[in-house]
């Protein structure tokens, strides 16, 4: 059974999402990463089992140094876990080699980071076409693909400004772009809105919006309610195991005029 | 409210107050003594607390206070409420001591009831502000729902850290 | 003061925690002082120790050399007549002579060893005028022959060997040093014309540098062949010595019978007996050029390299109140002690080591001993320590300086270069290429840098190994001066290939802390890590590339100026180009990969972490 949903409040709703392995875009087994040794001993993930399935938005939210940034790594292939299985896009990455890896992240996982991680001295374009090009793109394909992509995060007309001129919200736009470059199965966000102001977080979540609608899976990782509530799963992390799952898609309860303080002017 | 704190058992007046003015700490200050006992004489007439004379004095504090079946069932709607209508910050802390003391829920529970009925409420905020035209003013009016809610979800959460931590042991201000 | 003190104890920190950075910086620093002193040392060198042994033998102030009578088909029609020396024994300002000596040239065989040797025929009876001082053995005796000094180290002999000149067996007497002929190999300093004639018909005897023996009249002139003849020598005692090269210069001539008449001054004399510490020090003064540049390049990868770290500093000692100045001043400061320290080090060390390279050689008595070290020595060393690490740390300081406040504590101060082509370009390359063009082009100045040193070492290793094709003895014999060059030119090939390394891992180490989160960016978007290190060395191959082909022309000029020789290029052989250059490429690739391979071991999750910290 699932261990890390033991202490769990089970949803209201009905069961998670079930089809493990090979059907789920991104799943992890009893998955552990830990530090250290003896008393400098950090449990980094203690225990995690997940599946994300195909066009799911999950968002994993928790207090800092809970241990959902490690995941999002270990999910993505960029470190290794200490213990359990990662399986991405129905193929098991724990064991594979760095080569292997890295051949993973460029076709099937896309990456978009707090700190936006641009290249400093690429326009957008050449930034958004990177992965292209690394991944063995011809030039005029990526560049194509890349100016696509920026069009439709909305910045065409800032194809070939550097990444200084661009504002926090555009510079997400961008990294956004570029994760999606090599049509990845699975974007992996890890705190996207964590470095902009409210409209631009507003921005980004317009775009994932759109993406999702679009099919694109995601697993999101932040500490914003805002974002956590554009998912449709959303699980509680705190100290490197999952403490709480709840399903947000579903219908709404209550009037949204009452939340303002309306309701005294509902009835005459 | 007040009919959570006597869940537990039948107080006297006096214990009534001590005990609001330990769960409110320095809020519980604010609060005037006689508008308990108002309140109580009315739950009374209501029907849903009953006053027993502990001597033979006729002083509010001195009466025991307890409640009637109806009280009860009373407490029990109010427990299951997840209905926002306003913030009201102290209601809900009360709720959860009270809910705590009397065994009568898992203030956890509580918690994740109403943060996944906020997180909703979030959800549907946002999608309306997405979909208002750039720049409208009932944009505005959303950002404001969205943000408080976000407040509250904090709040929420910082909630469930400490209800969650067994080896608590609930003092006034927790 | 008590500023002072605060920034000195910043800088001493500050020194402990970059404890290999500024061994480094002293390794670079020493070596290049060492050069640079020896090179000063040695230019500077006024004890001659020729002096001493024209005391010690009585030397002359000029020598006369009458050479036969040749004609215009070069044979020799009639041997020198020394009867023509009489009117320059009554020329005025002539105190004194001795001779006219027989001089004759001979080939001379010995342990297994062919050469040619210029014979002058002495008396039993010592001189008044240039007696040559025996330091081992006799004195001339029929069929026994004295040696010079520095030809009987070069041939290997000593007193009781038997040699043969022209096929006649002699034995060697004794051995000897002299005033009058400079030593071995700068014998024909004084003339050997007669040597180098067309007609000669032993034309093997002309393919050596001969060196010098002394041999009894008789024996002397019986050892003549007709092809070579007969010349005679004179030595001259003059009224005044120091207008010595006046009158050898108006007493040269032809003289009425059609006879050459070279005259030659003591100073002339002992300016060939030089040659032998001039020519090696000519070497180390260029070698040293080279060094310090190599070190100029190291100290300003070293400085730069933790450029991003100064910046930070220099930020938070704004942010308290330092002025310019005294930002520059606390940046300085851990430099100037190591590099004093260097300095000082590399002073004493050339000092030590000159003797071994000022010996003045087997031919001349007396030894130089240490060479005074003077003030000025001493100082131009420091100072041109000092210009290294205050060059080399000018750029970053004032950088850091002009940066406002802010920017420098957010360390925004220096975004890495772009170059819109190369960009364009790259993206037809494969993968590593791709990568490693980028690299390069975010820092255009450390590339340069590194181009810089791989083309000034190319250039030193390319002018060593003409140097030592030109010298390339055919005769067997140890040529004293060839030796002494040789080994100043090992000297500077160790310096200039360990300075070369250092400065291959230097460039290379701070490129992969600059490039670290391009890197694991790169491979979070896919690279492998075999791509990534890949691109590493791509990149670092773009500054050696042009660099070892610009070595090759530049040590060949070095070589043509310093060495004033116009026909040095013969000596760069194709094959010895081509070795140089893809050895260079080999040793450079080697050196990159190890700190590329341990730049790559951290993993992308970290340094991505700590680029957005």
């Amino acid at each position: 059974m699932r261990r890390g949903l033991e202490h769990a409040r089970q949803d209201e709703e009905g069961p998670i999402v079930t089809g493990w392995g090979e059907e789920s875009a991104v799943a992890a087994r009893e998955l552990t990463k830990w530090y250290g040794r003896d008393e400098g001993l950090v449990r980094a993930i203690d225990g995690v089992d997940l599946e994300v399935a195909v066009g799911e938005t999950v968002a994993v939210m928790g207090p800092s140094g809970c241990g959902k940034s490690t995941l999002l790594h270990v999910l993505g292939g960029l470190d290794r876990p200490s213990g359990g299985e990662v399986w991405l896009a129905g193929r098991r990455i724990d064991g594979m080699s760095e080569r292997e890896l890295a051949r993973m992240r460029r076709s099937k996982v896309g990456f978009v980071f707090q700190a936006f991680h641009l290249m400093d001295e690429l326009t957008a374009v050449e930034n958004v076409e990177l992965p292209a090009l690394l991944g063995g793109l011809s030039p005029r394909v990526a560049r194509r693909r890349a100016g696509e992509l920026l069009e439709r995060v909305g910045l065409a007309d800032r194809a070939g400004h550097l990444p200084s001129a661009l504002s926090g919200g555009q510079r997400q736009r961008v990294a956004i772009a570029r994760a999606l470059v090599n049509q990845p199965l699975v974007v992996l966000a890890d705190e996207p809105t964590g470095n902009l102001d409210s409209a631009s977080t507003l921005d980004v979540l317009r775009l994932f919006k759109q993406l999702r609608a679009g099919g694109q899976t995601f697993v999101v990782v932040t500490h914003d309610e805002r974002v956590a509530a554009t998912a449709d799963r959303l699980i509680s992390m705190r100290d490197g195991s999952f403490v709480d799952q709840t399903r947000l898609a579903g219908g709404t309860t209550g009037r949204l005029g009452d939340l303002a303080g309306l309701e005294g002017w509902r009835d005459g | 409210m007040l009919l959570a704190l006597l869940a537990k058992e039948p107080s006297l007046g006096y214990q009534l107050r001590a005990r609001l003015n330990d769960a409110l700490g320095s809020l519980g200050e604010e609060m005037n003594d006689g508008q308990i006992y108002v309140t109580l004489g009315r739950l009374e007439r209501a029907g849903l607390v009953a006053v027993a004379l502990a001597g033979s004095r006729q002083r509010p504090e001195r009466k025991v206070y307890s409640l009637t079946s109806a009280g009860q069932a009373r407490v029990g709607d109010w427990l299951g409420e997840v209905s926002w209508p306003k913030p009201d910050v102290a209601e809900f802390h009360l709720k959860l001591i009270a809910a705590s003391t009397a065994g009568l829920a898992d203030p956890v529970g509580i918690i994740d009831a109403q943060r996944r009925a906020l997180l909703r409420r979030l959800r549907d905020a946002q999608e309306a502000a997405m979909a208002e035209p750039e720049g409208s003013r009932a944009a505005l009016l959303l950002e404001g729902i969205v943000l408080r809610l976000q407040a509250d979800l904090r709040w929420l959460e910082a909630c469930d850290a400490a209800w969650s931590t067994p080896a608590r042991t609930r003092k006034g201000r927790s | 003061m008590g500023r002072a003190a605060l920034f000195a104890r910043l800088a001493a920190k500050d020194l402990r925690r970059h404890l290999s950075e500024g061994l480094l910086l002293f390794l670079v620093i020493a070596a290049a002082a060492t050069t640079l002193t020896l090179g000063l040392v040695l230019h500077g060198e006024t004890n001659n120790p020729y002096n001493t042994t024209r005391t010690t033998t009585a030397g002359p102030d000029a020598v006369a050399n009458l050479a036969p009578s040749i004609s215009t088909t070069g044979t020799i029609t009639a041997n020198a007549d020394p009867a023509h020396l009489a009117a320059l024994q009554r020329a005025p300002g002539v105190v004194a002579t001795s001779g006219p000596y027989p001089v004759t040239f001979a080939l001379l065989k010995t342990h297994g060893l062919t050469t040619s040797t210029m014979i002058e025929g002495r008396d039993p009876t010592p001189a008044s005028l240039d007696q040559p001082l025996l330091t081992a053995g006799d004195w001339i005796r029929p069929d026994g022959m004295v040696v010079e000094r520095s030809f009987a180290d070069a041939l290997g002999v000593g007193v009781g060997d038997l040699v043969t000149l022209n096929g006649r067996h002699f034995q060697v007497a004794g051995i000897a040093v002299d005033a009058a002929i400079p030593p071995y190999p700068h014998v024909c300093g004084i003339g050997c014309d007669v040597l180098y004639r067309n007609a000669i018909s032993n034309e093997q005897i002309s393919f050596y540098q001969p060196g010098l023996i002394w041999l009894s009249r008789p024996d002397a002139l019986s050892v003549a062949t007709p092809d070579v003849g007969v010349s005679y020598m004179l030595n001259l005692k003059l009224s005044d010595p120091a207008q010595a090269p006046a009158f050898a210069a108006s007493n040269t001539h032809t003289t009425g019978s059609g006879t050459d008449l070279v005259v030659s001054s003591w100073q002339h004399i002992s300016a060939q007996a030089a040659k032998l510490v001039r020519g090696p020090r000519t070497v180390l003064l260029a070698g040293s050029g080279l060094l310090v540049v190599l070190a100029l390049a190291s100290v300003a990868v070293l400085v730069g390299g933790r450029l991003s770290e100064q910046t930070r500093r220099v930020g938070l000692l704004k942010a308290v109140g330092a002025t310019p100045a005294t930002v520059a001043a606390v940046l300085l400061a851990e430099h100037l002690a190591v590099t004093i320290l260097a300095a000082a080090t590399g002073v004493l060390t050339g000092w030590a080591l000159a003797p071994l390279l000022t010996g003045p050689g087997a031919g001349l008595l007396g030894t130089a001993g240490s060479p005074p070290l003077t003030v000025a020595t001493v100082a131009t060393v420091i100072a041109a320590a000092l210009a290294i690490a205050i060059l080399a740390t000018l750029v970053p300081a004032v950088q850091a300086a002009r940066t406002s406040t802010i920017a420098a504590l957010n360390d925004a101060a220096r975004p890495p270069r772009r170059h819109k082509l190369l960009i364009a370009a790259s993206s037809r390359l494969p993968v590593p290429l791709l990568l490693g063009v980028r690299l390069a082009a975010r820092r255009p100045r450390r590339a340069a840098l590194g181009t810089l040193s791989v083309a000034v070492s190319v250039a030193g290793v390319v002018a060593v190994l003409i140097e030592r094709s030109r010298l390339g003895g055919t005769s067997g014999l140890a040529n004293p001066q060839h030796q002494r060059i040789t080994q100043v030119l090992w000297v500077i090939t160790i310096m200039l290939i360990v300075l070369a390394a250092i400065n291959a891992i230097l460039i290379t180490w701070a490129t992969v802390i600059d490039g670290r989160h391009a890197s694991a960016l790169a491979r979070v978007l896919g690279a492998t890590p075999q791509q990534v290190s890949e691109a590493m060395t791509a990149s670092q191959f773009l500054s050696v590339l042009p660099g070892s082909l610009l070595g090759v022309p530049l040590g060949i000029a070095l070589v043509q100026t310093v060495g004033k020789s116009s026909d040095a290029y013969k000596h760069a052989s194709i094959p010895m180009v081509i070795l140089v250059i893809v050895g260079t490429w080999l040793i450079m690739s080697l050196l990159t990969a190890i700190p590329a391979r341990i730049g790559t071991r951290r993993s992308t999750a970290q340094i991505l972490q700590a680029e957005s910290n």
